[in-house]
């Protein structure tokens, strides 16, 4: 499976916004374009923990520079946002008004259960968990140079006191991995 | 002789769930863990040493895997 086999075409919503877009047409999201994957994690991150409700997403074919993610955002708070990033040192190297459909990551989890085990699978990551004790058990998918690390930080801890993969790793196997833990953490809870 | 524990074919993380339940119930002594693929070996023998055994041996055979793992 490809890296980014797990990001399908859907079309942005179009809500009514207090901005037009080239062609006179509202638009009410934005999104951030960033150097590098690294930089998406780091700024998704600051912006979701001052409440900022935002989503990382696929870019338009068309946009040329950047990584292979970036950050979509309420237009509305495009100034708060960059003063926010700017002070975390996180600046993007763009900001576009969303006037395509993104490419949008989809609902992406695969949910295996072995038994004693569960294995939650999201993108190309898997993260497997045995049942009685919490435990991470295996960590595996990717082909990202920190999969490794990121395997040996996580095996044999209980997942309630794992670091996030989000602190970790700074590929796209990384915040695949950190989904992952998310919804491992939602299949506990539940 | 040493058991053998052959998770060739398996994908994963099968392979490391078999091995961890195998080691669960086998204090310590050597084993053999026969794995098919470079992915294997390695989720393999990062699952053993998380719980306390050691690498031995690590033997290719054409496709083949030869794993050997200990524990005093």
């Amino acid at each position: 499976m490809g890296l980014f086999d797990f990001i399908r075409l859907k079309p942005a919503k179009k809500v009514a916004g207090n901005k037009g877009d080239k062609k006179g047409n509202k638009v009410d999201r934005g999104f951030l374009v960033f150097e590098n994957t690294s930089e998406v994690i780091r700024a998704e991150k600051v912006l979701k923990s001052e409440g900022w409700e935002v989503r990382v997403m696929g870019p338009p074919p068309e946009i040329q520079t950047g990584c292979d993610l970036v950050i979509e955002f309420p237009l509305i708070e495009e100034l708060k946002i960059l003063s926010t990033l700017q002070k975390a040192g996180v600046s993007p190297i763009k900001v576009v008004p969303v006037e395509h459909p993104l490419l949008q990551p989809v609902e992406l989890f695969q949910l295996k259960d072995f038994g004693q085990y569960l294995m939650v699978r999201a993108a190309n990551m898997k993260l497997t968990v045995e049942k009685e004790s919490l435990k991470i058990v295996n960590v595996s998918g990717g082909g990202c140079p920190d999969v490794p690390y990121l395997a040996q930080e996580l095996i044999n801890k209980p997942l309630k006191e794992a670091p996030q993969p989000r602190d970790l790793g700074f590929t796209l196997c990384g915040y695949a991995l950190q989904l992952a833990y998310e919804e491992m953490q939602r299949q506990f809870k539940a | 002789m040493e058991k053998k524990i052959d998770v060739r074919g398996l994908s994963c993380p099968q392979p490391v769930l078999v091995v961890l339940q195998e080691i669960k119930t086998t204090d310590k002594g050597r084993l053999i863990v026969l794995v098919d693929n470079e992915t294997a070996k390695e989720n393999v023998i990062r699952a053993i040493e998380s719980q306390g055994w050691r690498v031995g041996e690590v033997k290719w055979e054409g496709l083949d895997c030869q794993i050997t793992i200990e524990k005093d």
